[in-house]
């Protein structure tokens, strides 16, 4: 174990003097972002197979076992192949430039939000560097903005499909999304009250004590509830409730632009599940009274948002999905108040321990 | 040497320009509205220009997240012409 700790940090501190020695550092950069989009990319893939291999265990089925072995690993790339070769239908009442837009507006919104993502912090000869795309002061705040592009894009796939069950969808996204806004935002206030800061950065060692998900509780809760609605996954999936509407706004999209814009609903997914681990489960601390064993945080970070992305699965098998009336009053009438409760406990919290 | 921050700002109020045009001139409601969307995060741009970043993110926080929804919202709840023809 100790030698591999000792290789991860030598890789960082090169990575490090090449980024404050080499003349072309932004380049550098530019790459090693690129990289860290491509991997987290990679982590959307991986979602993709664990949710249905794991949702096959959950409904006692066996889920994809036929391509790449007996565990179906290779199901994903045959599903590409088949979504890149079929054909590229847009129909004819639809607006096309809403149409085309949707998919790249959704995937846009998720990959901006991965900029801001910190996966590590390294302390090399006395200085600080995050380890991230880009380290902004105001890094939750950002988060909040982007992911609220996401609206426009199924709206934009809503009205632009010029279907009737596709615009009910859009409808219903709009009407969600006004009321679960404003739950996430207040519960991600009420971890900025605590941390003193809105760089996800320093919301992260504020918690190498104590873990908000501990300190606040009820905090984690809502933030929970009002990201499964924002990244619209089953019990809050009435934009493309199979049932009622085909398939929500994604009932016209076809071949690889239905790819896209599915596959960015899972991007933000594992964003939201980054999201949650670094600002309540601790993110690259290790456990709270053990400590990190001498493993790299950005390990522990990995594991916990692996644990929540299962989470997400276990609760989309679970759990049936709501009626749209009823999620709008969860939204309004329990989850709003909550999060003032929460944001209320959680400044008296701050004050006392500040 | 003019300065090179020009030439995103010369872009960024093209699209600021065109798409306030588009916002009056558009046939169909939905259309203005999204146009207006994007005027709105150009003005964010602008801010970024501005170095004032947190300007920035609440631009877009505020009005795009919150009024451009709001907009959005009340196109939808407005019936069009064509559907009441029809």
């Amino acid at each position: 174990m100790g030698t591999f700790v000792e290789l991860y940090d030598g890789i960082m501190e090169l990575l490090v003097v090449l980024f404050s020695t080499w003349a072309l550092a932004p380049w550098v950069r530019g790459v090693l972002g690129g990289l860290v989009i491509g991997a987290v990319f990679g982590g959307a893939l991986v979602m993709v197979y664990l949710e249905r291999k794991f949702l096959g265990d959950i409904q006692s089925r066996i889920g994809p076992n036929r391509v790449g072995g007996r565990f179906g690993v290779l199901q994903l790339i045959a599903d590409a192949i088949k979504l890149f070769t079929k054909e590229d239908i847009i129909p004819a009442k639809a607006d096309k430039w809403l149409f085309i837009g949707a998919p790249i507006v959704a995937l846009t919104s998720g990959f901006l939000m991965v900029a801001v993502i910190p996966f590590d912090l390294l302390v090399i000869n006395g200085k600080e560097y995050a380890v991230a795309v880009s380290r902004m002061d105001i890094s939750i705040l950002y988060l909040e903005a982007v992911s609220g592009l996401a609206i426009f894009a199924i709206f934009m796939a809503g009205w632009g499909s010029g279907s009737k069950y596709s615009l009910l969808a859009g409808f219903r996204n709009v009407a969600k999304m006004i009321g679960y806004e404003v739950p996430l935002g207040i519960s991600i206030i009420s971890v900025a009250v605590m941390a003193h800061s809105l760089d996800i950065v320093e919301i992260v060692q504020a918690q190498s004590t104590l873990w908000y998900i501990i300190a606040q509780p009820l905090g984690f809760v809502v933030f929970f509830i009002a990201l499964l609605a924002d990244v619209g996954r089953i019990p809050f999936d009435q934009t493309e409730a199979e049932e009622e509407l085909v398939a929500g706004w994604a009932t016209e999209y076809s071949g690889m632009r239905w790819g896209l814009a599915f596959f960015a609903e899972y991007l933000h997914a594992v964003v939201g599940a980054f999201i949650i681990t670094l600002i309540f489960l601790g993110g690259w601390n290790g456990l709270p009274l053990i400590g990190n064993l001498n493993i790299p945080g950005i390990f522990w970070l990995i594991a916990k948002t692996i644990m929540v992305i299962m989470l997400f699965i276990w609760v989309r098998g679970a759990l049936p999905r709501y009626r749209i009336d009823q999620v709008i009053d969860i939204g309004w009438k329990v989850l709003i108040p909550l999060a003032l409760l929460n944001l209320l406990w959680s400044t008296i919290i701050g004050l006392i321990w500040a | 040497m003019i300065d090179l921050q020009i030439i995103p700002f010369a872009i960024i109020s093209i699209i600021m320009i065109g798409s306030s045009i588009m916002v009056v001139k558009s046939k169909e409601v939905v259309h203005s509205a999204f146009h207006c969307v994007i005027a709105m995060m150009s003005a964010a741009g602008f801010y970024v220009l501005l170095s004032a970043q947190f300007v920035a993110v609440v631009q877009i926080l505020v009005y795009v997240g919150a009024i451009g929804v709001m907009i959005l919202f009340a196109v939808m709840l407005t019936t069009r012409e064509q559907e009441v023809e029809s």
